[in-house]
């Protein structure tokens, strides 16, 4: 079902937490709403649910306004942060709720469990209370029980995130899996990166209640609309030198170099990710600085360069044997420079 | 878009959000919060209203409404306070000073205890508990039975015990922990007064203290321990024990520590303890009964001691009620949200 | 290079008398408590236990104690106050017989299904046979009072007064809680002045009640006039008398369970109750399936708390209708309070030391098997 909102806006007494928040979800798409804390992700969520009210827009699903209709009509299903199981009822009793309030034939009730329960690998903890489960399996729980009903969107709240790091990695994997097998629209709120460039078809980037940039993971990491969006995604992060640009030629106090634009603009900013970036003898590089610190993560060095009185992060080699102090160049590639303009943060084209 | 709307009566009993309550259960609900404020306030508004009536008013129906149904007089007021000047005010000072006094000493030692309890281990042997009970029976036979005069049998009693103390309780390992020592403290609270009234007025005859401020004092002070104890005991074990422990290093005493940084961490909790303890000491009528009489007389006692003859006078009695009741009615609303919290704590943590 | 060595000699500390105070602080600390304690609870029940084995006479000059074993508690279980204290029994009808033979058959089920459970242990099996046999014999007074057409004594009437009273307390309390737990706006509000009844001075409020509940001169009199009750006073009879302290300790004691619970229902996890909603719960499958589970665990016990004051009840009987009509709404408190004042100390204490029991059964009994099975509820 495809899910839109229509200049959605969202007030806490005198303060406004999501600024007239335009998206178009498609149907079947897994979008992703990434943000920091405070920038307004999970109030959209939650007011896409129905358990907060909207303070001026309308929100539609299928076609169908929902922004006046109670949560439970709105034929969507929610998986907690805190996985919100029930302590008392059996894992069985737990997944079987949506279907139990809605007094299904009890021999329905078992087969869909059943099915579902082994589409998570939960079979053989369905006798099981939640109190007996690891974070994974319970996770898994509230997956399950979100499933059950086939609802017209899954409504995440960064479920991945009480969970340790390995088991992020596997979980993620079994999300995308899933989501891909059933089709079934998803909207999935987060502050992490990692967990929106792997599981997105499109991204929604928030900052502060307002929407930075929808696009997909790729052009969100190769065309960042804004500075926050360009400093926000990728790790390490871009690298930002503040200057001028005449006709296309950038000028810092590092160094000047030539880029694919033409615009000109007296307050600019120039980024430009590690990985673009080259390690070069001090004449050969386009900008010039020396060795602040070299980090060796194993199958590279990132060498943090002092140019000019900016930080520039460049990824090398893990032969990389140059010590600090050492004075060093760092060659860009034009094409790789992005662009944009310091006052409104906005992309150069 | 299609913009669904919901059936006439499904939107007179849903709401359309979380936030609000559709039309018929939101009436429904404030009817019924209503009708029980009308039942919680008709009580106190009917003793108000009759204190300003006059007897005959009184004697013949319910008039409803001052200045409408009938016109307010100071008479019985005049009387109470006037004409019946020292008697009316007696009992009112001694309920003021017994209340605030059993209170204070109640928080001040019940918290002492609650503390220790929290942050020191203890061990009470299970030997020395026995003696201590066997001790007491044999002081209440030679009294009795034997014609021993109680001053000596407790005297020798004492010694007795401070000597078994330290023999045979030494020999005996077996003892009651802190949670045992907190269980029993709080465990009197089952006790009803009555059980403990007779003993306690007997004791008080012998020193010849009946009547007096101080049996009421020292009496409420312990039987309001359990609860402070009670309550204050959670209040404490949710501090932090770093600050506790950085003060000793420093070279605090552990009585130091308890005043000057224990005691003003919890104090909001001990001023719902207070007040919770302040409400239940003015109230308090059964040992007030058996103990007091025209001297210590409390106000729950000069109330009762209103039925004439004839009946209740009514009037007079409305207005002993009312200088009886609000204080503590006023008291209690601004402190409301205190004295809540120090339920619910209670509650909570059984 | 050589290291010196030193060899200290630390000096011993001496132990000054603050040190000494310090070590013993904890002791000091616990000691005013403890003594008040000892002075007014301990002692005075060792001595009031003497005093219900003896027989209390004035004399010459003072007074005589004679050690009489048992003859207090007899008088009162099957000698001559039995009436008094028990009641009077009549013989059971086919529906006594009925109502004893399924109080039974629940009892004796409840402890085989304890035995067979294997969790069984001796002081398991002990409690639970002092509790069943204390039911089963508060079954027979109140079945060979109430039900075969007798006349309840104090500790039946007592027994009323607690477990009718609580039971309305508390549903009364849950009902406000839930309807003050709703978004309205006034929650505030409502929450002081439903407050304050648990303040009034229960002395006090009795003799309001006298006055609202008059006949001919209380404010219902209208009302009276109209439904043709004008004549009909509810104080000479026995049942109705009961049900007006019912009601005056019931506008007393809602206050403190509806605070507690209100407090425990807005302090429910809220995730919980959302996904509920998602999943399309009605509100009586939140309240069942989130709320209670949330909530039972304080529920159980506040509902102690006010099992144990209650017990203790006496300004409402005494005010309101003086023990009457006849005894039919006494308190066993009052009991001793009226055996006190005719000089019966002996019979006075060993009224008491009854109560003292069966509190502490009843109490015990519902901390074991309701509050520890609610604490079970959460995870």
């Amino acid at each position: 079902m495809r899910i839109s909102l229509s200049d959605v806006r969202k007030s806490f007494g005198s303060v406004e937490v999501v600024k007239g928040l335009n998206l178009d979800v498609e149907d079947g798409e897994f979008l992703v709403l990434l943000g920091a804390s405070g920038s307004g992700k999970t109030t959209a969520l939650r007011m896409i649910a129905g358990l907060e009210t909207v303070s001026d827009g309308r929100i539609a699903i299928g076609g169908r306004d929902v922004t006046d209709v109670l949560p439970k009509y709105r034929d969507v299903a929610m998986v907690f942060q805190s996985y919100a199981l029930y302590p008392h009822k059996t894992v069985f009793d737990n997944i079987a709720y949506p279907l139990a309030v809605r007094k299904r034939p009890k021999a329905e009730i078992e087969a869909a469990v059943k099915d579902v329960a082994r589409q998570v690998q939960l079979d053989a903890l369905l006798d099981r209370y939640p109190r007996q489960l690891s974070g994974g399996q319970r996770q898994r729980v509230a997956l399950a029980r979100a499933i059950i009903r086939r609802p017209a969107a899954f409504l995440m709240d960064e479920p991945l995130s009480n969970l340790d790091a390995k088991l992020r990695g596997h979980m993620r994997a079994e999300l995308k899996h899933m989501q891909h097998k059933l089709g079934i629209t998803t909207i999935y709120v987060t502050h992490d990166q990692i967990e929106a460039m792997t599981l997105a078809h499109r991204v929604a980037v928030l900052e502060r209640g307002v929407l930075q940039q929808l696009d997909t993971p790729a052009n969100i990491y190769n065309r960042p609309a804004n500075l926050f969006v360009a400093g926000f995604i990728g790790s390490p992060p871009m690298n930002f030198l503040d200057g001028e640009l005449v006709d296309g030629r950038f000028s810092a106090v590092a160094g000047s170099f030539g880029t694919t634009s033409r615009a000109t603009r007296t307050q600019a900013v120039a980024g430009i990710r590690p990985e673009d970036c080259r390690v070069a003898a001090p004449s050969d590089g386009q900008i010039a600085g020396d060795v602040y610190a070299t980090e060796l993560i194993g199958d590279h060095t990132l060498v943090t360069c002092r140019c000019g009185g900016e930080m520039v992060t460049v990824k090398a080699d893990k032969e990389f044997d140059r010590s600090v102090g050492e004075a060093i160049g760092v060659a860009l590639a034009p094409r790789a420079i992005h662009l944009f303009d310091r006052q409104s943060g906005d992309r150069i084209v | 878009m299609r913009v669904e709307r919901p059936s006439l009566l499904r939107r007179l009993i849903e709401p359309p959000n979380l936030e609000t309550l559709a039309p018929i259960p939101k009436v429904a609900t404030y009817a019924a919060l209503i009708a029980w404020s009308l039942v919680v306030l008709m009580p106190l508004y009917w003793v108000v209203i009759t204190s300003f009536k006059l007897p005959v008013e009184v004697d013949t129906g319910p008039y409803y409404l001052p200045f409408i149904d009938f016109r307010p007089s100071l008479d019985a007021w005049h009387y109470i306070f006037v004409d019946l000047g020292n008697d009316t005010l007696r009992p009112y000072a001694n309920s003021v000073v017994v209340a605030l006094a059993s209170t204070t000493l109640a928080v001040l030692i019940g918290s002492l205890a609650a503390y220790a309890l929290v942050r020191i281990r203890f061990k009470v042997k299970f030997a020395s508990i026995v003696a201590f009970i066997a001790l007491v029976i044999g002081v209440i036979v030679a009294v009795v039975e034997l014609q021993v005069p109680w001053q000596l049998a407790v005297v020798i009693a004492i010694a007795l015990f401070i000597l078994s103390l330290g023999t045979i309780a030494r020999r005996f390992r077996a003892g009651l922990g802190n949670n045992d020592i907190e269980f029993w403290i709080i465990s009197n609270r089952i006790m009803p007064p009555v059980v403990a009234v007779l003993p306690i007025y007997i004791m008080f005859q012998q020193l010849h203290l009946l009547d007096t401020h101080i049996a009421l004092i020292s009496t409420y002070t312990a039987v309001n321990l359990p609860i402070v104890v009670w309550l204050t005991r959670d209040f404490f074990a949710g501090v932090p024990i770093d600050l506790e422990e950085s003060a000793e290093m420093d070279g605090a005493s552990k009585f130091r520590v308890f005043f000057t940084i224990a005691l003003p961490l919890v104090r909001s909790g001990l001023v719902a303890t207070f007040m919770l303890v302040l409400i239940l000491a003015w109230n308090e009528y059964l040992l007030a009964l058996f103990l007091s009489n025209a001297n210590a007389q409390t106000m729950p006692l000069l109330v009762s001691a209103q039925n004439g003859t004839r009946g209740p006078q009514w009037w007079y009695m409305s207005v002993l009620i009312v200088i009886m009741v609000a204080p503590v009615v006023v008291v209690a609303m601004f402190l409301q949200k205190h004295i809540a919290r120090g339920l619910l704590v209670g509650a909570v943590k059984g | 290079m050589t290291v010196a060595l030193e060899t200290k000699h630390t000096t011993a500390v001496s132990t000054g008398f603050a040190e000494w105070i310090d070590r013993q602080s904890g002791r000091i600390m616990v000691l005013p408590a403890v003594l008040l304690i000892l002075t007014f609870a301990l002692f005075p029940l060792i001595v009031s236990a003497y005093l219900a084995l003896s027989r209390f006479a004035l004399a010459s000059g003072g007074y005589r104690l004679t050690f009489v074993g048992l003859y207090n508690f007899r008088r009162l279980l099957v000698g001559v106050q039995q009436y008094h204290f028990l009641g009077t029994f009549k013989t059971f009808g086919p529906l006594a017989w009925i109502l004893l033979a399924i109080v039974l058959l629940g009892l004796l089920m409840w402890l085989t299904r304890y035995v067979r459970s294997g969790r069984a242990g001796v002081f398991g099996l002990i409690g639970r046979l002092i509790s069943a046999s204390v039911a089963a014999g508060v079954t027979l007074a109140v079945l060979a009072t109430i039900v075969a057409g007798g006349f309840p004594g104090s500790f039946v009437t007592t027994l009323f007064y607690v477990f009718a009273g609580v039971a309305v307390q508390f549903v009364l309390g849950l009902g406000l809680a839930l309807l003050c737990a709703q978004p309205i706006r006034a929650r505030n509000w409502f929450r002081v002045i439903f407050f304050i009844p648990l303040t009034v001075t229960p002395v006090g409020i009795a003799y309001t009640f006298r006055m609202l509940a008059d006949m001919q001169k209380g404010p219902f009199e209208p009302v009276i006039h109209w439904l043709g009750l004008g004549e009909w006073s509810w104080a000479t009879e026995p049942w109705s008398a009961r049900f007006i302290i019912i009601v005056g300790d019931t506008w007393q004691w809602t206050p403190f369970l509806f605070i507690v619970l209100l407090a425990a229902i807005e302090s429910q996890p809220r995730d919980q109750i959302e996904a509920a909603r998602l999943d399309g719960a009605s509100n009586l499958q939140i309240f069942r399936d989130v709320t209670w589970p949330s909530i039972a665990p304080v529920a159980a016990t506040v509902v102690l708390i006010r099992l144990i004051e209650a017990f203790k009840i006496i300004d409402l009987p005494n005010v309101l209708t003086n023990g009457g009509p006849g005894l039919a709404t006494e308190s066993m408190t009052l009991h001793a309070f009226i055996a006190w004042r005719t000089q019966d100390l002996g019979g006075s204490a060993a009224i008491g030391y009854i109560l003292l029991f069966i509190s502490t059964v009843t109490c015990v009994s519902f901390f074991n098997y309701v509050v520890m099975c609610a604490r079970g509820y959460q995870s």
